[in-house]
């Protein structure tokens, strides 16, 4: 069996991708399993998803503990033990980063056990499909490529499969399946190959749980929530011209998540920490004097 | 035409105070969030929220919580039913005198549509009926978007969610018709019930804030723009709030003893298809091929509303 993780942040579209290199290993006679993670799949929070591929019908369930291939949409995913990215690596015969960096500079950085490869997948979506769009069609055509699935007309056609299922236009698909396809040609080349091992065993395991007091899910501290720092999920930053700003109030008024006060003087602050970057701020400020950063990290 | 405020005339009235921390996994750019928020800050704290499950069940994820309130969670059939055991217990121990009567919490049920419309709506029925003193928030994303997006009993006609798919036998997608919770509200009699909009914080918080006075069941329900559910970028939620009230989709209006009253009537209503057009839940509306035909019926349902409206409570011209 052949087991893929995708890790990305909600909105990035890697439930679609794990569907897409599914659907593609349909289409070429395989017996084929995706699934996402279920519960926090929220737009910018650190989400999983799972393709399992085999010659014969597939039995194991739930998150891939032994992935044979990893996919990272963003890459402050691994400075983030929640996401899970490393469980499970030394068994990865690559681990694919979307980064600009070089994947030599990233291993020494990660000094994980397993290959490392970048590519800049987020550049080809900006400038074949343009802002604020998923990757899922770079990242399915990516572990297609890694996988050795093909040819490129399969994968391509399960790219659009995907994108037709999920209600895109006909000249969105047109852009995805470009970017798609530049970036199966990239990755075509490369010589790390997941093995294709033997099926794995399962374990069932019964479940320990703690008793009384230990097990009450009570939470004591009030709005602690601000050290979680969804600052990350940011992809662009809001910045605000104190100079022009008229200290009207609307952005602090809008913010969904509470990350703009108001300072002394009643000028807007943004808590930068926080700030999901949904830019509902710089998309009403009525002087126009915030503006938008792409952030550097994220995507 | 608005009309005229009681307890706050702008946004530099907007209370300071944060009930509310950042950090919560909602969406970027989530209505429902910025709904509470604003709710929270006409309540100016001592609250204690009774959280249906929906979309805000990850509001608190052990250990993290961003309420600086209490928080109470239950199924997604029972919150009411919570805030009556919580109504109780804070009676009972103010009457014993373990309780100062000024450490009161006000209640507060917080659901989505999909809880208040379909699973939870006997048991808000009931608590109503008892006359139970509680407000109830119910955020409107008009579908069960926390577990992606199928159709609610506030899928609005015309409308695709997951499981009302625009399909060549089912063209229109949703074909049933949202639930009118305001009139559901209003056949109980309860003192005051209101629609919500976060386009409008201003009329949002006067509105709580003059329900403070009354005693009994409070209850509001806001459009909560859902730029996933809805397909539509985080950065537009306000814009697309702003066209649902000034296309008369989504009106705002409040009743107190039952007597209704507009708070907000949009003089030249915008054609509905500017609203539709911001979102990709109704894309399929106007692309292979235009759906005439529900497009005009949707429009329709809106000029129909508010010709009764102008009946009602505008002296004729």
């Amino acid at each position: 069996m052949l087991r893929i993780r995708f890790h990305g942040r909600g909105g990035h579209g890697v439930k679609t991708a794990s569907r897409i290199v599914g659907t593609a290993a349909f289409l070429s006679g395989f017996y084929a399993q995706d699934s996402p993670i279920y519960g926090a799949e929220r737009r910018g929070a650190a989400v999983a998803a799972y393709t399992r591929i085999d010659t014969k019908p597939i039995c194991e369930r739930g998150a891939v503990a032994e992935p044979d291939l990893i996919l990272v949409v963003d890459e402050t995913l691994l400075a983030d033990p929640a996401a899970g990215v490393r469980v499970g690596c030394e068994f990865a015969s690559a681990l694919l980063v979307n980064s600009g960096k070089e994947g030599t500079a990233l291993a020494t950085e990660l000094r994980l056990p397993c290959p490392i490869l970048t590519l800049d997948l987020t550049a080809v979506v900006l400038a074949v499909v343009g802002r604020g769009s998923a990757q899922s069609a770079v990242l399915g055509a990516a572990a297609c490529a890694l996988a050795g699935l093909g040819p490129l007309e399969r994968v391509l056609e399960a790219v659009q499969r995907e994108l037709v299922e999920l209600g895109l236009e006909a000249d969105e698909q047109a852009r995805n399946l470009e970017a798609a396809r530049r970036v199966y040609a990239d990755l075509s080349a490369v010589p790390a190959r997941p093995r294709l091992p033997a099926s794995g065993q399962v374990e069932l395991h019964r479940p320990t749980l703690a008793k009384g007091a230990a097990s009450r899910p009570i939470i004591l501290a009030v709005g602690n929530a601000a050290a979680r720092h969804t600052g990350r999920w940011r992809v662009f930053r809001p910045v605000i011209d104190q100079e022009a700003c008229t200290r009207c109030g609307v952005c602090f008024a809008l913010c969904p998540d509470g990350a703009i006060t108001l300072d002394e003087r009643a000028y807007p602050v943004i808590d930068y920490e926080n700030c999901k970057g949904c830019m509902m701020c710089y998309q009403e400020c009525p002087v126009h004097c915030i503006s938008e950063r792409q952030e550097v990290q994220a995507w | 035409m608005k009309t005229k405020r009681e307890f706050i005339h702008n946004l530099k009235e907007l209370p300071r105070d944060e009930l509310l921390a950042p950090g919560s996994p909602l969406c970027a750019g989530c209505g429902g969030l910025l709904a509470l928020r604003l709710l929270l800050k006409a309540l100016d704290g001592n609250v204690a929220v009774v959280n249906a499950a929906g979309c805000m069940t990850l509001l608190a994820v052990y250990p993290y919580t961003p309420l600086r309130t209490s928080w109470l969670y239950t199924t997604m059939g029972s919150a009411p039913a919570g805030a009556q055991g919580i109504r109780d217990a804070l009676d009972v121990l103010i009457a014993k005198g373990r309780l100062p009567r000024e450490e009161d919490l006000r209640v507060v049920v917080l659901a989505g549509d999909g809880a208040t419309l379909d699973i939870g709506l006997s048991s808000l029925s009931g608590a109503i009926h008892r006359g139970l003193d509680f407000y109830y928030l119910c955020y409107d994303n008009e579908a069960f978007g926390n577990t992606g997006f199928q159709m609610s009993a506030a899928s609005p006609y015309g409308s695709r969610t997951a499981t009302s798919p625009a399909t060549p036998l089912q063209a229109a997608g949703t074909l049933q018709q949202k639930k009118d919770l305001f009139e559901i509200w209003r056949s109980h009699h309860p003192p005051y019930a209101a629609t919500l909009s976060t386009a409008d914080p201003v009329d949002l918080v006067d509105k709580v804030r003059r329900a403070t006075r009354l005693r009994g069941p409070k209850l509001f329900t806001a459009l909560a723009v859902c730029p996933p559910g809805w397909g539509s970028a985080p950065s537009r939620g306000f814009e697309i709030a702003k066209l649902a009230l000034d296309t008369g989709v989504w009106p705002l209006k409040e009743a107190i003893d039952g007597k209704v009253r507009h708070t907000y009537i949009p003089q030249r209503r915008r054609p509905l298809e500017e609203y539709l057009r911001t979102q990709r839940r109704f894309a399929h509306l106007f692309s292979p091929q235009r759906q005439e035909d529900v497009l005009h019926r949707m429009q329709q349902a809106v000029d129909a509303y508010w010709d009764e409206v102008q009946r009602h409570e505008m002296p004729p011209r």
